[in-house]
């Protein structure tokens, strides 16, 4: 009975894994080295940032949050932006890049910008 | 003063690791004396680490920048309830404040049952004292809040979405829940170390489980109203690792709390209540180490810090320590009986059980997904809210539904035509429900709709529940209907605390799914005297107003809002500006329904110059629903916390007759 029942809760969960797939590839600006799949940027913002978010969107670039590389990818955004989002936050997109012009194009509304951290130890 | 807080928690990590290792030592020589002096060592802890607290409130209120614990979470623009509330703000801080925490509990546990359960106490005092070691050790050696420095003039204040009234109490509410989950865990332990594995564990630590799991539950809906309000987003709950991290302890725990009524009425699930009791502590420290460890990015935090390490060495000595002892247990935890049925009290308390664990493991799963994949693929990855939104109707809607049958299927063996007469009603009422929605247009969300078919069921069933105990009191000589209603709750406060529990559930349902199944969005650039429109609300743009308050400055743009041709007054929504921590916030505009429970939320994404505002505006129906099934949450608990003299006496009863503890 018992493991009817866990055989059942399992069954579920793989029908979603096969169904959903694996989630979402989750990168960082240095990796995303040209390949134009559905991935999760997550990078450090580096100005200028320009436009606005409703209407043309905004444009900022992504920088590694490490630090290791000098590569940044220019993002272009439209939608709710945090009011943590400013220079030098830590934020992550959805979104692909288009071919060509190597523009990061976000999904609307997709944008995370992570708080600074309470527990964070002081960097100063 | 400093050295006062550190000399404080120096002899609290001294008295805990006395109340260790004297503990053990006496517990295993069965050394009556040395066990006293190992409990008074623990509750001398519960002193010491009040001091090491004190001294850090006090230059909290004072305002000393010499403590740069003191200098990193306060300014003096700061108001005084938001300084104090810094207490917790911080990693130095929490961690004492679970320290002072865990040392109150553990001075409760000993005090309620020195008398009562002192071999049970034996093997449970060095339990307690070894988690208090640990977290007075990380006090003393790695993170102290109490380090000095030559004073500055001014602190840097507190992250402004901080500055909420909702963030003074929800992590009291969520440490108390965290924390509160040692003490059964403690006793399990304690229990299988001195070989008692009958159910008095259980029943010693039912109030203290059932206290920090209401904790832990109504911390979680605070936090969730101060999302809704102060992040303003339009949502208030979005599966981050942070607020899953208290979601799972808390699904552990609700499994426990309904597990243990089986191993306590029928001695069944003994090893799975051990199992459940430590999965929900592990989940509790656990959730201590993401908020920590910066191993996850979520939006709460994502630094790296070399406290993780320690808080993933502690936990792997819990699970490894109480795996192994479980199992060394396992002949002493062989059920008495067998389940008889499929369809009876024990089994749906089983489904019941299993679809918690299920969801909390695939909340788990999805927390630690990221770090696996990047481990076993060299490439990480997120599983969105998709995810998470999909388990929470494969396994949720489920519950719901047990949650309306469980209570009333007889224990052992329930027959089908009792059971037909038990759900004639509930059933008829879920139906007519359903198709009337359906007719209302309620079927453009499928999950939607079987959440609120589900929630009548249950909802009929509860109050049908009410209505028979009722009445028979009444029919047994109870002078009015409110006197037996009374009586009844009175006479069987876990059933009834219990029921109003439940439907306090349904009603978080029904609130969740209104606010995300059928809510309406609309947004746009308004100039002054435009008027907007979402759903059956007009707002037009009146003005832009400016005021300074004590610590921002404060930008709103005021609404007024019409609905179907009706005035109903104005909203405002903007932005505050910060002085001291230089940062800006967005305030939302909120006008509550409290008729329909509706809510109008109204967002100023951006102001510009010439006085024009970029708006977004939600319409969220039932979303009050949420908040007010906390009261109701609240009031079950208390029902079934409540001392219940009886109930005392018919265990004294069954404890005296128990017997000495079985030796294997």
């Amino acid at each position: 009975m018992i493991a009817l029942s866990v055989a059942a809760v399992l069954a579920v969960f793989l029908l979603y894994a096969s169904i959903a797939g694996r989630g979402t590839p989750a990168l960082a600006p240095s990796e995303l080295d040209g390949r134009t799949d559905r991935v999760s940027l997550g990078g450090k913002v580096v100005g200028p940032i320009r436009g606005d978010q409703y209407v043309r969107g905004l444009r900022f670039r992504l920088r590694d949050i490490s630090g290791g590389s000098p590569e940044t990818v220019e993002v272009l955004y439209r939608g709710s932006v945090s009011d943590q989002f400013r220079l030098g936050r830590d934020v992550r997109v959805e979104g692909s890049l288009a071919k060509g012009n190597g523009v990061f194009v976000a999904v609307p509304g997709s944008l995370i910008t992570k708080c600074p951290s309470k527990y964070a130890p002081e960097k100063s | 003063m400093p050295e006062l807080g550190r000399a404080a928690l120096v002899v609290t990590l001294g008295l805990a690791l006395y109340a260790l290792v004297a503990g053990a030592w006496a517990a295993s020589k069965r050394r009556r004396r040395l066990a006293q002096s190992a409990q008074n060592a623990l509750l001398a802890a519960f002193a010491t680490s009040l001091v090491a607290g004190a001294v850090l409130a006090v230059a909290l209120v004072r305002r000393d920048y010499s403590f740069v614990y003191v200098w990193q979470f306060t300014s003096s623009e700061l108001p005084m309830r938001y300084t104090i509330s810094s207490f917790w703000g911080g990693q130095a801080g929490s961690l004492l404040f679970w320290l002072v925490l865990l040392c109150g509990y553990s001075a409760a546990a000993i005090l309620l049952n020195r008398r009562s359960s002192r071999d049970l106490l034996a093997w449970t005092v060095p339990v307690l004292a070894a988690v208090a070691v640990f977290f007075s050790l990380l006090l003393v050696a790695v993170a102290s809040p109490f380090v000095t420095q030559v004073a500055p003039l001014d602190g840097r204040g507190l992250n402004p979405s901080l500055q909420n009234p909702y963030m003074l109490v929800h992590p009291i509410f969520l440490y108390l829940g965290y924390v509160g989950l040692t003490v059964p865990f403690a006793f399990a332990m304690g229990a299988l170390l001195s070989r008692r594995t009958d159910e008095r564990w259980i029943v010693v630590t039912r109030r203290a489980t059932l206290f920090a799991w209401t904790a832990l539950g109504l911390g979680q809906l605070l936090g969730a109203k101060w999302a809704y309000e102060e992040v303003g987003w339009g949502g208030f709950y979005a599966w981050d690792p942070v607020e899953n991290a208290a979601l799972m302890p808390w699904l552990a725990a609700t499994a426990y709390l309904h597990s243990v009524m089986v191993q306590e009425k029928r001695g069944m699930l003994r090893v799975w209540n051990v199992l459940l009791v430590t999965l929900a502590f592990a989940l509790s420290i656990f959730g201590t180490f993401l908020t920590r460890s910066g191993i996850l990015s979520s939006i709460h935090s994502f630094t790296q810090s070399s406290i993780g390490a320690w808080f993933l060495g502690f936990l792997a000595l819990i699970v490894a320590g109480s795996l192994v002892l479980i199992f060394s247990r396992l002949t002493l935890l062989r059920a008495r009986t067998r389940l008889e049925s499929l369809v009876s009290r024990e089994a749906t308390f089983l489904y019941n059980n299993l679809l918690l664990v299920a969801l909390c493991l695939t909340v788990l799963w999805g927390v630690v997904y990221p770090i696996l994949s990047e481990a076993a693929r060299g490439e990480g990855a997120n599983l969105g809210a998709g995810y998470y939104n999909f388990f929470l109707r494969a396994f949720g809607l489920p519950l719901l539904l047990l949650m309306g049958i469980g209570p009333l299927v007889a224990w052992r063996r329930a027959s089908l035509r009792s059971l037909g007469t038990t759900f004639l009603w509930p059933l008829g009422v879920g139906m007519v429900v359903g198709v009337a929605l359906l007719a209302f247009g309620a079927g453009s969300s499928i999950p939607g709709l079987v959440a609120y078919t589900f929630s009548a069921f249950v909802l009929i069933s509860i109050v049908l529940e009410f209505a028979r105990g009722t009445r028979a009191r009444k029919a047994l000589g109870d002078p009015t209907w409110s006197h037996a209603l009374a009586r009844l709750i009175g006479r069987n406060r876990r059933r009834y605390g219990g029921y109003l529990v439940h439907a306090s559930i349904v009603m978080l349902a029904i609130g969740i799914a209104g606010s995300s199944a059928y809510d309406s969005v609309g947004e746009g650039r308004v100039a002054r005297g435009d008027t907007i429109s979402v759903s059956s609300y007009r707002l037009q743009y009146r003005a832009l107003e400016e005021r300074v308050g004590p610590n921002a400055t404060e930008l709103r743009a005021v609404f007024g809002v019409e609905r179907d041709g009706d005035e109903l007054g104005t909203v405002a929504a903007g932005k505050n500006a910060y002085t001291a921590e230089r940062q800006v916030s967005n305030e939302v505009g909120l006008r509550h329904d409290y008729l329909t429970a509706e809510d109008l939320f109204v967002i100023a994404e951006r102001i510009y110059p010439d006085g024009s505002v970029y708006v977004r505006i939600f319409v969220k129906p039932l979303v009050n629903l949420l908040w007010l099934s906390g009261a109701l949450f609240l009031l079950g608990a208390l029902v079934a916390l409540w001392p219940d003299a009886r109930e005392q006496r018919r265990l004294a009863v069954r404890y005296a007759s128990a017997g000495v503890p079985s030796r294997s």
